[in-house]
């Protein structure tokens, strides 16, 4: 069978292509979004313009949204780290969880006997030691055998998951707070494993370090060996055989960062917002979130930053939605994928264009 | 002696097989197509409460699973529009597919939260064979869709070795451009075997919650059984009949920790007695990498390319 | 598009004439996205005929061919089929009128057997696949036209030419009358393209017509009866009648011009032993791919390996070149022990290797050639991509690489010019002054103009001094290039014999296992 409509490979992809695929992507999420609200009984328009100035106009609205945005640059990151590798690191959250046990365990082992500007980086170190530790089975397995490491990060997310639950809900748990008597909490940080925000905001120091870290990581691939060599790999396996790259060591290399960058994630949540352990992590899906950051940002650490920033906004303007009416917050985890969805379907079209075929002409016998 | 524990776990075992055989046996027809779809938890998901809701609102649970069946291959719908028709990374569209029907599903359930609906599938009577020791409770107190997905697996082993339309969907797992110089539309094959994967897959759902859950609770309503699903697939070798088996040994891991509860087997917190089930097919997937069993495996050649026709 | 002048060269012809044209193709035209793949072009074929495309690569004459089985359609003109039009939307349409096309690149499942290959797809299976009955009929069809074959085999087990026939038995199990063979030679042994052609005869014997596309000449004049030659999309000549044009009009037919293939091979010293390989085997997965092979190359000498392809070249290439520790043996560059050492010592003894992959190995893809450059020399931790620039661009200046300068990404270079590039860094140097090149099948889908370009530098290497290991499953190649020739059968050196006196009988006679 053909179609009329046939996709024509392109011999050049259009810069502005880069642009506007993202940006007819979110606007296409926002009309699907939009059908799903009108179908549940709510009004789109005054759902979208509380949820942008919930998000974006106020001033408690953008610093809000750039608070958020820190875990999710970090979480974006350690996707999209692996991603240059065409490693799938799917399991950001479980190591997320792992980093704010590591960070929670180093501040409230050691954080009564360091001073601040000592404590503070053992407990952003100790989390990304942790995250890191929790992706080495599926970066060994991975690169030594070949096994796809989606499945795998992704079994140890569960896995991570009830260790998280073991950790908050039994009773003689080290990191649980004994003096409460109501729903299970964790133990507060002590004073110097934890940094303040700025001002009466919720954004945090290790907002700026996310954003370091991105444009770090963004110079390593483009001017370094070791981004050269991930490059090498990347495209073309057997070249880099070829020029005595060992694939191994570099997947491995590549995978435990990755991991550790998410684990930061974790305990820069806990020097920050969180300063303790708390469940009510495994309801967010920041590592989750990170991917679709990095997807929508098409694996550009710049560009990650604003990516994040945007969906920050999305869900901190869905959250201020749940206060101000009842529309159900999920609207901002919908929107979140759609955009993905449709970002995907687009990516087609700097390869291709659209193209009407017109059927055989009869010939005219001459 | 029925009454033994254990053998009550074996039936539970086979009963919770039901999800995973169908959703494996969805996953292993899009596969064989050539389609990696990640989205079977979300699809799972939509299953768990498009079912819910419809027999909620129409006190029927054949609605419910008819509902949740069709809604499976519409979710999949989206997944082979995108694999097949844009060309998309199939492994990133397959967790978006996820996170967007995680978000839908939530979107959709919230009205279900806290209720509980009272129709439920039950096991079929099969009267006094239910008293043969061992055998009886094992084999013939299963409901209805757990026979059905049994049936359904071994009729589709016949239908993939057997049959010409078999044949034409392994090549195409394969070697789709050889189908494709055959004059079959292999995007047409694709994203047919994927809605039909997900119609499995949704059905796997819809039993979940009518016969299990009978509650919405959000994510943990399928808790991650969409991925040990996947996993199944591979240690299958991608053939139907050894689903069966690895359905009822994972099936296995998950009743454990409610049958060590029940005998208050306490020394093992419970968090980590959940954990076993992931921690095996784990260990279950990187014991098949080996390059020795990597040999005995073969999965379709083609799988998670997508099918462009030789253009200059 | 200008009509160019059109040749008929009329030599003895037999009984065919217009009353028996099976198909034809009037005035086709197509296009693709920057090239026009043919233009206003007219072709025939007649029934019992066997009529030859043939071009250079790039001259369009897969294009024409796929026309003419439905695989593509034309952009303009039409097709007729015994006389009326037909349209071909598809190739089961092309098939439907009794038209298949045997691909270069075979269409097989590699884990179904013959029979489930052959049968895939057709139209008169029935639902339920009863194998016993279909490996007879498939068996049955086989043997009808002298093409014996085991339909039970798997077709990963078989080998190239027997793949070829089941491609061949495909087609005519479904009904074709009218049979396009791209290529079909291209991966065959000489005594396999004898039975080839035997099978051809057989099947125009029997009314079945072949349209044969080659860019072989010396093959092309023994097998047809007809040959009309392509050039850029358009017809340049037509020859009826076997043997009334000589390989020489031909190649003045493909390329317009008197070409000359050849290279003259300047006399100049051999020097002392620059590689040195001892006894090297190599087994993989418990089939030795290299048996006890010993050679050597020395200062200025260019030694060409021949053989069929799957004979062990890559191996031997792969091992040579630090990809691959031998199962046993030892490889010697320039005096130093390599062997289990890896590609960056290999490299630092004086190697150079050309793959044969050049865009999937030799050179990164996404990279631009200032980037590939690097590949193969020591980089720093912080890459400094200013001090190589000047070099890049010199060479590109040097080589005549067409290019837009040192930033133009490997991916988007033509076969020639990546082949240029792979050249000019190898022949550069990395960590050290270059010593010893090895180059497997460096102009394989290269046009005439970069075939002559790509000979032409690897011979200047020998002559500068360097030692040269040709390895290429182009014959005349190697009897063109090679001071020396070894023939490698089934992973050992069967056969060696010094270049200016080798027989292509005896040569051909050992690729394909027959020496003594």
């Amino acid at each position: 069978m053909r179609f009329p409509l046939r996709f024509e490979a392109r011999t050049d992809s259009p810069k502005y292509l880069s642009a506007a695929v993202p940006v007819i992507s979110i606007i296409a999420a926002l009309v699907v979004g939009a059908v799903f609200l009108l179908a549940t009984g709510y009004a789109p328009i005054e759902t979208y313009q509380e949820m942008l100035k919930g998000g974006f106009t106020t001033f408690y609205g953008i610093t809000d949204t750039l608070g958020l945005s820190t875990v999710l640059i970090f979480t974006g990151v350690a996707a999209a780290f692996a991603f240059q590798m065409n490693l799938y690191n799917i399991g950001g959250e479980g190591q997320l969880y792992l980093g704010m046990i590591g960070g929670a365990w180093a501040g409230l082992a050691f954080g009564d006997s360091l001073p601040s500007a000592i404590a503070i980086p053992v407990v952003l170190l100790m989390g990304a030691l942790f995250g890191a530790l929790w992706i080495v089975v599926p970066a060994i397995v991975r690169s030594k055998l070949g096994t796809s490491e989606i499945v795998t990060t992704l079994l140890l997310t569960y896995v991570a998951l009830n260790l998280m639950n073991y950790f908050i809900y039994t009773s003689s748990s080290f990191f649980r707070d004994e003096s409460t008597t109501g729903f299970p909490q964790g133990r507060p940080l002590p004073e110097s494993a934890t940094i303040e925000a700025f001002g009466s905001t919720r954004v945090y120091p290790t907002f700026f370090l996310a954003v370091v870290v991105a444009l770090v990581l963004f110079w390593i691939v483009k001017r370094t060996e070791y981004g050269y060599r991930i490059q090498v790999i990347a495209d073309s396996p057997r070249a880099a055989q070829y020029a005595g790259i060992s694939a191994q060591r570099t997947t491995l290399s590549v995978m435990m960062i990755s991991g550790a960058l998410a684990g930061l994630a974790g305990s820069a949540l806990i020097v920050g917002p969180f300063e303790k352990l708390d469940i009510s992590i495994t309801t967010m899906g920041y590592g989750y979130a990170g991917i679709v950051v990095a997807a929508l940002a098409r694996y550009n650490f710049v560009a990650i930053i604003i990516s994040a920033i945007l969906f920050a906004g999305l869900r901190t303007g869905g959250d201020k939605l749940q206060i101000t009416s009842d529309t159900p917050v999920h609207i901002g985890v919908i929107l979140q994928g759609a955009v993905l969805l449709f970002a995907l379907g687009g990516e087609i079209f700097r390869r291709y264009r659209l193209r009407v075929v017109r059927q055989q002409q009869q010939a005219v016998a001459s | 002696m029925n009454d033994n524990i254990w053998i009550l776990t074996f039936a539970d075992s086979i009963a919770i097989a039901t999800t995973l055989m169908l959703a494996s046996l969805g996953a292993l027809f899009n596969e064989r197509s050539g389609v990696l779809n990640l989205g079977v938890e979300g699809v799972l998901l939509m299953g768990t409460v498009s079912s819910f809701l419809a027999t909620d609102s129409s006190g029927s649970i054949w609605v419910g699973l008819v509902v949740g069946t069709l809604v499976g291959g519409l979710t999949a719908m989206i997944h082979a529009t995108l694999s097949v028709v844009f060309r998309a990374n199939q492994i990133v569209a397959g967790l978006a597919l996820v996170i967007f029907c995680t978000g839908l599903a939530n979107f959709l359930g919230k009205p279900a939260e806290g209720r509980i609906i009272s129709e439920k599938i039950v096991p079929l009577d099969f009267g006094p064979l239910t008293d043969i020791p061992v055998i009886g409770p094992i084999v013939f107190e299963q409901d209805i869709v757990t026979y059905f997905a049994i049936a359904l697996t071994i009729a589709a082993s016949w239908y993939i070795f057997r049959t010409r339309s078999g044949l034409t969907l392994r090549a195409t797992g394969d070697d789709p451009a050889t189908v494709d110089a055959q004059g079959l539309s292999v995007a047409t094959i694709r994203f047919s075997y994927t809605i039909l994967g997900g119609m499995l897959i949704g059905l796997g759902g819809s039993w979940l919650m009518l016969a299990r859950a009978s509650a919405w609770n959000r994510e943990g309503t399928t808790n991650g059984i969409g991925w040990i699903a996947l996993a199944l697939v591979v240690f299958a070798g991608w053939r139907p009949i050894r689903i069966i088996f690895g359905a009822v040994l994972f099936g296995f891991t998950l009743q454990l920790p409610f049958t060590l509860q029940a005998e208050r087997i306490t020394f093992i917190p419970t968090a980590f007695t959940q954990m076993v089930p992931y921690l095996a097919t784990l260990i279950a997937l990187v014991a098949l990498s080996t390059p020795k069993s990597r040999q005995a495996l073969g999965a379709p050649k083609a799988l998670g390319i997508p099918f462009v026709r030789d253009e200059r | 598009m200008s009509n160019t002048s059109h040749e008929v060269v009329q030599g003895p012809h037999h009984e065919s004439g217009a009353a028996s044209v099976a198909l034809s193709a009037h005035h086709i035209t197509k296009r693709f996205p920057g090239v026009v793949a043919n233009c206003n072009v007219d072709f025939d074929i007649r029934r019992g005929e066997v009529h030859t495309l043939l071009g250079e690569n790039g001259a369009g004459k897969s294009t024409l061919a796929a026309i003419l089985c439905g695989l593509y359609q034309p952009d303009e003109g039409y097709l007729t089929r015994n006389g009326s039009v037909i349209s071909l939307p598809s190739p089961r349409a092309g098939l439907a009128h009794g038209i298949a096309m045997v691909h270069q690149h075979f269409r097989l499942v590699e884990r179904f057997t013959v029979a489930e290959n052959v049968v895939l797809g057709s139209s008169d299976l029935s639902f339920r696949l009863k194998t016993k009955d279909l490996n007879d009929k498939v068996a049955a069809v086989a043997d009808s036209y002298g093409l014996p074959i085991d339909p039970t085999a798997v077709i990963g087990d078989l080998s190239v030419g027997q793949r070829q026939r089941v491609e061949i038995v495909k087609a005519l199990y479904q009904g074709a009358e009218i049979l396009l063979l791209d290529e079909p030679t291209a991966v065959l042994v000489p005594a396999e393209v004898e039975k080839l052609f035997d099978n051809v005869r057989a099947m125009t014997a029997s009314g079945k017509s072949i349209v044969f596309i080659s860019h072989k000449l010396g093959e092309v004049v023994e097998i047809s009866d007809r040959v009309t030659v392509l050039r850029n999309g358009e017809v340049t000549g037509s020859v009826e009648g076997r043997g009334s044009a000589s390989t020489a009009d031909l190649a003045n037919l493909m390329v317009g011009r008197h070409v000359d293939l050849s290279v003259q091979r300047a006399e100049h010293p051999i020097g002392h032993e620059v590689l040195q390989v001892r006894n090297l085997s190599l087994t993989v997965n418990g089939v030795k791919r290299l048996d006890n092979i010993t050679f050597n190359v020395h200062e200025g000498e260019m030694v060409g390996i021949a053989g069929v392809a799957g004979n062990g070249q890559k191996e031997l290439a792969d091992v040579i070149a630090g990809l691959t520790s031998p199962t046993s043996g030892t490889i010697a560059i320039q005096g130093v022990f390599t062997t289990d050492l890896g590609p960056i010592k290999a490299r630092e003894a004086g190697l150079a290797y050309v793959p044969e992959d050049r865009l999937g190995m030799g050179l990164v893809p996404s990279m631009s050639i200032l980037d590939n450059l690097l590949l193969t020399r020591k980089r720093d931790v912080i890459v400094d991509r200013g001090s190589v620039r000047p070099e890049a661009a010199r060479l590109i200046e040097q080589f005549e690489i067409k290019a837009n300068g040192p930033e133009h990404v490997a991916r988007k270079l033509s076969g020639g010019n990546a082949q240029k590039v792979l050249l000019a860094r190898e022949l550069s140097g990395g960590r050290t002054p270059t010593a010893l090149l090895v180059v497997c099948s460096p102009t394989r889908g290269l046009d005439v103009g970069a075939i002559e370009t790509v000979r032409r530098l690897i011979d200047d290497a020998r002559s500068a001094g360097q030692a040269v290991l040709l390895i290429s499953e182009d014959l005349d190649e190697i009897l063109s290039l090679s001071d020396r020739i070894l023939v490698l059968y089934r992973g050992a050196i069967v056969h060696e014999t010094p270049g200016e006196s080798a027989h292509i009988e005896t040569v051909g006679a050992a690729m394909a296992g027959l020496s003594k």
